[in-house]
């Protein structure tokens, strides 16, 4: 394979490296590595959108012809339209994340590890987006999220950031000692890990319960990366424990990869294996499918129960993501070509809205805002730009029409509908989460816009106006607004060229 | 061919922004962006002269019709689709008087002027928009715009308990609006359509199994009938209307309650005339607890703005039995109703505001004899009271003659029972306007006067509609019957 093709990851490591050494040689400006970051993760977005075919990029190509969407085969990795989509949505995360970080103290410690360590976590994300192998996935995935569990403590000041570092590592290593053991089993049921090999060219197996208990093992595995219930406790502490920048790209970036994951390990036997004979009438489909299904309807019911009982905004969102996540699975569940399209306009919409919604907490507790949700009181006519940002964020959360959460939630809801059947209920449950969900975002816009300001502590809570957020932090939050509400009205574009990639994946097409 | 429907968006859209945007001038660009467009309205009236009628396969055409690709994808297609017909053009003749009306009425908005009259034209341009869209998501779009300004129109401007109401609004009319949205997307995808777009739903729909169609009818009727409100799911409504600032309230009730109805009768009774079939009983009982329970409760209430908001609940009982009916002479009467109840509920919510700024409270038990001292505020009283309770020669007669008597030809004597509640409702408005408006002087302070200018303008335009069309209903009978009902029985 011509090593250019793979120009987008060598960009990001090359990054990467480069920050290492520029910490080494004595560079103590935050600027200087987050221009880095924010540069290559930039460059490498539009040399991915160029390998989609984007008309105004083609020239930048560096894929050779005939590789993308080309069928499976053994290797370790493969081109895919929906991998180099998930490879943007990444990117987009990244860039995002440290465009607002160069609004950070200009001379604050560890710095450079910061940057270093995003731009690594990024590698792996692209990693996994190309994987075509069990086990090459597996490393990738490790190799994200042992760069995020260190981005968690990079401070090493506060306690309570290293605690949640802590708390990510041993839930982290126990989902990948489930997910390598749920490899192995499957190794030893169809005597290969290659996507090919458990998909298209498997062979009849004579021993499917084994195959059954290492997809179950897998669901566990990949289920704490997504934040899937029961395995998503430890998100709400780490998201909450976790420096707000930091919370941004693990919600925003780190927890799709886990999305794109169970794509690639679980649209093979619900829609391949499912039809091979030798398997029976659905193989062991049904079971996986409803195992699914009940996954989703969980996560998205339980994350938006204990939603609505928080008094602290950063474990609402993270709460309210945990939520999101519930929606994504019933792409996966459903598994035709619409919904993984749906799933997929989902991951990106989660992109602007949550990514968005921490950069807003982290500008609003740069200004000297408390943690809890009523620490907010009055903040909109003070804070009328900043608040006017998070307000369209919420409300594309809760998938108010003409922001890029409704088009999203349409169309994955949607898609469940026109899959009928059984699949009907999905979308139901989806849509009555969405109208448990306004709940809690209706009081925070509540609380920002109508409740009035504490008397006490109102000069303490809120700042007077002249108090920045930093132009990078701005610049982030204004990008991520207007995609919001531009993708919100004229999704057209995006997202035909996304249900095009979908309708293409190897195992929706095969 | 010019496109008028998204000229007349564009209008209000315009005139929107522009407010948002102009500071302590908001309310010359509201009123110069609201005449404008009821100016617009009028023209695209006269020059309504003939339906564009049925087209091939019995599939009924609009006027103005206008369908640009918006998202097309293999599976799902959607359009931004507007047309309109003469159900479509009434109400946005509705839309644009209430429109004027209300920004004449609010003229000395002192709390946030620009933010005020902004929001009263976002939430006009969302009502208008769900009146013209012939598609699904297009539909649903304009009808969840609706609900954000609406939902600060009342958290911010409202009365004590109004952050309360807001949310109980938003929360009731959002879930509503999902279950709404679910039926619709069903009715697509099991009837196998093209796309989201009403003109080629209509064939596939209207050819669904029976036991689909009921289901469907349900969703549809709970998401629509939220909106109206039906009995048992009113409860929203007494508390939203209370606590909203007066202007909130005149467009609560002239607009946000037809947008139920019209809905309903679009994208239900059209789309799913077997559904309506099996479920008519279901409709019948419904809007007749309606009738009754309005109207009782209305009788209890002391606070004028109460007693409005609950009959309110008792006139679209109406209007709900008229569309049950089915009939074109039904859904005639309906879309009669639903206009003169637009204006009626108007206008009596206004003069509750205004006796409110008068007078200092809303009991009707607190003050009486205002006539003396008031006269033309208590003439308004009077038409507004006397419209209500049906009074020949005024707007709701022929409307509420015609649904009961469209009624007649499915339930005979249960027509009696909303009739003998008539009664009740002509008992109560004249009770109220006997110990209100004659009765002897109390409750009146000393230094009283007349509502402002700009409040008593308002109120006469409306009050000179009343009037208008309860003289002359065949000016809005002839552009009604000038839809898909002709078809009809």
């Amino acid at each position: 394979m011509d090593p250019l093709a793979y120009a987008p990851e060598f960009v990001v490591l090359a990054a990467a490296l480069l920050v290492f050494l520029a910490d080494v040689l004595g560079v103590r400006r935050l600027e200087a590595f987050g221009g880095i970051a924010t540069g290559a993760s930039a460059v490498a977005f539009a040399l991915v959108l160029a390998d989609l075919g984007t008309p105004v990029l083609s020239g930048l190509s560096t894929l050779p012809a005939g590789v993308l969407d080309a069928p499976l085969g053994p290797g370790i990795t493969s081109f895919t339209s929906l991998g180099l989509v998930f490879q943007a949505i990444f990117l987009l995360a990244a860039f995002f994340v440290s465009l607002a970080s160069l609004s950070r103290p200009s001379a604050e410690a560890g710095s450079a590890v910061f940057f270093g360590l995003l731009l690594l976590a990024t590698l792996g994300m692209l990693l996994v987006a190309l994987s075509a192998d069990l086990i090459f996935l597996l490393l990738a995935i490790e190799l994200a999220s042992i760069s995020t569990y260190l981005m968690v403590g990079y401070s090493r000041k506060e306690a309570r950031h290293l605690e949640a570092a802590m708390k990510f590592y041993i839930i982290g290593a126990l989902s990948t000692a489930l997910s390598f053991f749920g490899a192995s089993l499957l190794f030893g049921a169809y005597g290969g890990t290659s996507f090919y090999g458990l998909g298209p060219a498997a062979t009849p197996i004579g021993y499917p319960t084994l195959a059954l208990v290492g997809y179950a093992l897998l669901i566990a595995g990949l289920g704490f990366k997504v934040t899937a219930v029961p395995f998503h406790a430890w998100a709400v502490d780490v998201y909450d424990g976790a420096p707000t920048d930091v919370s941004a790209f693990l919600a925003g970036g780190t927890k799709k990869m886990g999305i794109f994951a169970f794509f690639l390990v679980f649209l093979a036997p619900l829609l391949i294996l499912g039809h091979t004979p030798a398997l029976g009438p659905r193989g062991f489909a049904s079971a996986l499918q409803l195992t699914l299904g009940i996954a989703a309807v969980l996560t998205m019911t339980v994350g938006n129960l204990l939603a609505l009982l928080q008094k602290e905004m950063k474990r609402l969102l993270a709460y309210s993501s945990i939520s999101q996540a519930g929606y994504m699975l019933i792409g996966v569940a459903v598994a035709s070509g619409p919904a993984v399209a749906g799933a997929t306009f989902q991951v990106l919409a989660h992109v602007f809205m949550k990514t968005g919604a921490f950069l807003v907490v982290a500008a609003v507790a740069s200004l000297g805002v408390g943690p809890l949700i009523e620490d907010w009181r009055g903040l909109g006519p003070r804070r009328p730009y900043l608040s006017l940002s998070f307000a369209l964020m919420l409300l594309s959360l809760a998938g108010v029409p003409l922001t890029i959460g409704f088009v999203s939630k349409f169309v994955l809801f949607s898609s469940a509908v026109q899959a009928k059947g059984p699949f009907v209920w999905l979308a139901v449950a989806g849509l009555l989460n969405s109208a448990l969900s306004v709940f809690y975002y209706a009081r925070i816009l509540k609380t920002i816009y109508l409740d009035p300001p504490a008397p006490t502590d109102a000069p303490a809570a809120v700042p007077a106006p002249a108090a920045g957020i930093g132009w990078g932090r701005g610049a982030a939050i204004l990008l991520i607004t207007v995609g919001i509400v531009a993708l919100g009205i004229y999704p057209g574009p995006v997202l035909s060229g996304i249900q095009a990639a979908a309708s293409q994946f190897v195992f929706v097409g095969g | 061919m010019l496109p008028v429907l998204s000229i007349l968006l564009a209008t209000l859209l315009a005139s929107t922004l522009l407010t948002f945007l102009s500071g302590r001038w908001a309310r010359y660009v509201a009123l110069a962006g609201s005449v404008v467009f009821l100016v617009e309205v009028l023209l695209l009236l006269a020059s309504f002269t003939q339906w564009a009628g049925f087209g091939a396969g019995g599939v009924p055409q609009y006027n103005d019709p206008e369908t640009y690709p918006w998202i097309s994808i293999s599976w799902l297609t959607v359009n931004y689709a507007v047309g309109i017909d003469g159900i479509s053009l009434v109400l946005v003749l509705l839309t644009a008087f209430l429109l004027v009306a209300t920004v004449v009425y609010s003229w000395r908005e002192e709390k946030e002027p620009a933010l005020w009259f902004g929001l009263v034209l976002l939430t006009c341009l969302g009502c208008y928009g769900v009146f013209v869209a012939l598609d699904i998501l297009l539909f649903f779009l304009f009808w969840e715009a609706v609900l954000i300004p609406m939902f600060f129109l009342i958290g911010y401007w409202g009365g004590p308990r109004r952050r309360y109401a807001a949310l109980k609004f938003f929360v009731y009319t959002h879930v509503a609006s999902i279950v709404m949205l679910v039926s619709l997307l069903a009715v697509a995808f099991y009837s196998g359509a093209a796309s989201f777009d009403f003109t080629s739903l209509y064939g596939p729909a209207r050819a669904l199994g029976a036991t689909t169609q009921v289901f469907l009818f349900l969703g549809l009727f709970f998401g629509f009938g939220v909106k109206f409100p039906i009995v048992p799911f009113h409860t929203w409504l007494p508390d939203a209307h209370v606590e909203a600032p007066t202007g909130g309230s005149v467009l609560l009730a002239g607009l946000l309650l037809k947008l139920g109805a019209y809905g309903l009768i679009r994208w239900a009774v059209e789309l799913l005339p077997t559904g309506l079939g099996h479920l008519a009983p279901l409709l019948y009982a419904v809007a007749i607890a309606s009738i009754v329970w309005g109207s009782v409760v209305a009788l209890a209430q002391r606070d004028l703005k109460r007693l409005v908001a609950y009959s309110s609940i008792n006139h679209m009982g109406i209007v709900l039995l008229a569309i049950a009916v089915g009939s074109s002479l039904g859904v005639t009467a309906a879309v009669l109703l639903m206009f003169a109840h637009g204006i009626v509920s108007a206008l009596l919510f206004m003069v509750s505001g205004s006796v409110h700024h008068t007078f200092g409270t809303r009991d009707i038990n607190a003050i009486g004899g205002i006539t003396p001292r008031t006269p033309a505020l208590s003439t308004l009283v009077m038409v507004g009271s006397l419209a209500s309770l049906g009074l020949p020669a005024l707007i709701s007669f022929p409307a509420e003659f015609g649904a009961l008597l469209a009624a007649w030809d499915r339930i005979s004597y249960w027509v009696l029972l909303p009739l003998l509640i008539l009664v009740v409702t002509a008992a109560f408005y004249m009770w109220l306007m006997q110990r209100m408006l004659f009765g002897p002087p109390k409750g009146i302070p000393a230094n009283v006067h007349e509502p402002p200018s700009f409040e008593l303008a308002a109120m006469s335009i409306l009050a000179a509609l009343i009037v208008l069309y309860g003289v002359v209903p065949s000016l809005l009978v002839q552009v009604i019957v000038n839809s898909p009902i002709q078809g009809w029985p």
